[in-house]
């Protein structure tokens, strides 16, 4: 499997830019960080805690794998840390209960700042694929450059962004597949779809929740080959929730999490 | 952008936004039909109201007022009148051919002038007809003088070239009989006053399905009508009855079935003479036959004549009415203050004069003041209004169908809705994905429905008719509705309020499963199942 290299010619347009260097200010050191979050989930009137001050450090361009039993918070720590839930309200004085993006806190995001936060500076690939199904692979693919770019700027560029999308879909092999349905796919190609959207807007993290999980096992290793390649190709962050520590092994770093706590640090 | 796409995909790929919109597609095609219908029904009213009567209506019914022909001379004189024409109305008994008896309104016209106000040459029924109704298909109409050979009757009854030409001859003549009114005596061969009688009076004619008439008891020029009137002295004292047989010559349709069935008309001179209009001279009783000798005279010649009464006063002739005809672009309210100041200077000529009615007293009414109209049309009005109300009202059951279909629906898309968020797609976005999903389906009902209310309204009466011959229904009745054929009219702004208005409903309909999807939790929306 051949990965495109990441596309260099800057699309995105001058405000975004500005935009995402607030957002993304470059150098090093941590580029997202989770200190001390609590999140408990209500269940009719039981509340459930499933993160208990889980720490967590990503460096820029780490491969960190997330490690745990179901139910341990994987999942949701991802959801967190993509902007698509917040923690408990309540952060501590000392900077506890608090996710940062290169160093500024989620939390304190308008909801329209967040929305172009998960646009432009993460990509989510979920284990069970989540393409629409009434859309083609290419749309299904372009879904993520029309939601970040706005009508009007995504019919100025809708040729460069049609390019664009075809080559990463290209790059995975389904450059024959671009006006087939999501129904009409196996499972890896599905999956490779979804990563194709993730890196569409081309985010500086990608956040995966097992990307294998539904996969048998030549295809997973096919799958967490292309991400390989792409972190190699892009020099990107990536963080996968996974609960299988062969797959897990292939990070540059392991985070147990245990009943919604991080016990252990691997790497 | 990606609403417009997955609004596209939504619409075609899935069966229940296609009910959504026929739910639409149908209460818009009912509003519309009903509304079609009755602003059809208001429109023919409206212009059918002119129908006999002109734009401007000078009455001063049962006495009747004196000098017309002046008045009407003094009418012409303005800019704003194309024509008058002077009219005598009255309650009157008509004894018809086969013994009936009926209580209609005897109208004395002058058809000339009456023609030019009142369009009276296109009302007449009996005359040659070139090109058949449009739903004589069969050319049956026995005004065709001329069928296709192709036509079953071109080959049987009107064979001959004679035979065509001799019919043709005699429409004309029952044509020319009807504008003249008159007919000729056969054993003198006189002209004697005639009767034009409206086409559905003492059901004498006979409606076909394709929209013509087949004369039943009648033979025109042949068979009378005996017309019975009561004159009434200035004061309402009812004098004598007077009754005369008129030839029937013709007939009539305005299409306005209350005229139609209610009308006969006559020379103006024949009624005036019945009814005690005609001018007259006022005479000194004590004068006459004064002389003696058997009132024998001789003259400062020497001749011998009869005394005559002395002249003490002439009485004018009188009409109840002058109709009176706008010029083009002259509005019924504008010739109506011409015709007020048109009488104010007529009636400053004739002081004191009982024949001529005070400025104050007479009746000067547009068309659609006339009190059976203005009465009529207020009814209708508020008629529509309730109709379109209740109807409206029904169909606000579409908005809560678009509401139950798009809240399943938004359910079913609640994955969809998850990636949406998780890619970046605000609330707003989301609840304007829905809202204009909505908006396409009610587009799609409203055009469809429209569509649907425009060939149900152009074919209404083939519709009915249909209905009339298949399954025994019969909605429309004339006597009761005026109108003989269903009137209808689709009106461009009404049915673009209409068609506005399905669109609304469905968005409507869609606003709170939008907002619901809004303000979905995107993880909660990820993990549904």
């Amino acid at each position: 499997m051949t990965l495109s290299p990441a596309n260099p010619d800057s699309d995105a347009p001058r405000r975004d830019e500005a935009r995402d260097a607030i957002l993304d200010p470059g150098g090093g050191g941590a580029i997202l960080e989770a200190r001390g979050v609590r999140k408990t989930y209500r269940l009719g009137r039981v509340d459930v805690p499933v993160l208990r001050d889980a720490t967590l450090s990503v460096g820029r361009g780490e491969w960190v794998a997330i490690l745990g039993a179901s139910g341990s918070g994987k999942s949701t720590l991802l959801h967190l840390l993509g902007g698509l839930d917040r923690p408990d309200r309540g952060g501590g004085a000392d900077g506890a209960n608090r996710i940062s993006f290169n160093g500024r806190a989620l939390h304190e995001f308008s909801p329209g700042a967040l929305d172009r936060y998960r646009r432009r500076s993460v990509g989510f690939v979920f284990q069970f694929y989540h393409l629409l199904p009434e859309l083609t692979v290419l749309e299904n693919t372009l879904l993520a450059a029309m939601v970040a770019h706005g009508r009007f700027r995504y019919l100025a560029q809708r040729e460069q962004l049609r390019t664009r999308a075809a080559r990463t879909l290209e790059g995975f092999g389904l450059g024959a597949r671009l006006g087939h349905r999501p129904a009409e796919l196996s499972g890896g190609e599905r999956q490779r779809v979804a990563i194709a959207r993730a890196l569409m807007n081309e985010p500086p993290v990608l956040l995966a929740d097992e990307p294998t999980g539904n996969l048998d096992r030549a295809t997973g290793e096919a799958i967490l080959d292309a991400i390989a390649a792409l972190r190699a190709a892009r020099g990107q962050t990536m963080i996968m929730v996974t609960h299988d520590p062969s797959v897990a092994a292939r990070a540059d770093r392991v985070v147990r999490l245990r009943d919604g706590a991080v016990v252990s640090k691997e790497g | 952008m990606y609403q417009a796409l997955l609004t596209r995909r939504y619409l075609t790929s899935k069966i229940m936004p296609l009910l959504a919109a026929l739910a639409v597609a149908l209460c818009t095609a009912m509003v519309l039909t009903v509304w079609s219908v009755m602003g059809g029904f208001l429109a023919m009213l409206l212009s059918s109201g002119r129908t006999l009567m002109g734009d401007v209506t000078i009455s001063w019914p049962v006495a009747g007022f004196g000098h017309y022909a002046e008045l009407i001379e003094t009418l012409k004189q303005s800019p704003k009148v194309a024509e008058a024409t002077p009219v005598v109305e009255s309650p009157a008994l008509l004894g018809t051919p086969v013994g009936d008896t009926a209580l209609i309104n005897a109208v004395g016209i002058e058809p000339s002038s009456y023609d030019k106000v009142t369009g009276y040459a296109d009302s007449v029924w009996w005359k040659p007809l070139e090109t058949p109704l449009p739903k004589d298909k069969g050319w049956d109409d026995p005004r065709l003088w001329n069928p296709p050979p192709s036509t079953d009757r071109g080959q049987t009854t009107l064979a001959t070239a004679d035979q065509r030409e001799s019919m043709k001859r005699g429409l004309e003549r029952l044509q020319r009989a009807a504008m003249d009114l008159g007919a000729v005596d056969p054993r003198t061969g006189d002209d004697v006053p005639g009767a034009v009688l409206g086409i559905e009076l003492g059901r004498l004619n006979q409606r076909r399905l394709g929209g013509w008439y087949e004369p039943r008891h009648v033979t025109f020029g042949k068979d009378s009508v005996t017309l019975s009137v009561l004159p009434v002295s200035a004061k309402g004292v009812a004098i004598d009855v007077q009754a005369r047989r008129f030839p029937v010559v013709n007939n009539f349709k305005t299409g306005l079935y209350d005229i139609d069935a209610r009308t006969v008309l006559v020379r103006l001179s024949s009624l005036q003479e019945m009814l005690g209009m005609q001018g007259a001279t006022r005479v000194d009783p004590a004068t006459a036959g004064a002389a003696p000798g058997f009132g024998v005279v001789t003259g400062p010649d020497g001749r011998e004549s009869f005394a005559m009464p002395k002249e003490v006063a002439s009485d004018p002739a009188r009409v109840t009415s002058v109709l009176v005809r706008t010029a083009g672009g002259v509005s019924a309210a504008d010739l109506k203050r011409e015709c007020e100041n048109a009488y104010l200077a007529f009636a400053s000529r004739h002081p004191g004069e009982a024949a001529v009615p005070s400025p104050s007293r007479i009746l000067i009414l547009t068309w659609d003041e006339r009190p059976a109209v203005a009465t009529l049309v207020q009814a209708v009005r508020k008629e529509t209004a309730l109709v379109l109300f209740i109807f409206g009202f029904i169909s606000l059951t579409a908005v809560f169908l678009v509401f139950a279909i798009f809240w399943a629906m938004v359910s079913e898309k609640t994955k969809d809705v998850g990636v949406l968020r998780a890619v970046g797609a605000s609330r707003s976005g989301i609840a304007w994905l829905f809202l204009r999903y909505g908006v396409a389906i009610g587009v799609v009902g409203a055009a469809l429905g429209g569509g649907l209310a425009y060939a149900v309204v152009l074919n209404i009466n083939p519709i009915h008719d249909w209905l009339g011959t298949a399954l025994g229904i019969t909605v429309w009745d004339p006597s009761v509705y005026y109108f003989t054929r269903i009137p209808s009219r689709v009106e461009p702004d009404r049915a673009a309020l209409v068609l506005c208005a399905g669109v609304l409903c469905a968005a409507g309909g869609a606003l709170i499963p939008a907002l619901k999807a809004a303000l979905m939790d995107p993880v909660r929306a990820l993990r549904f199942e």
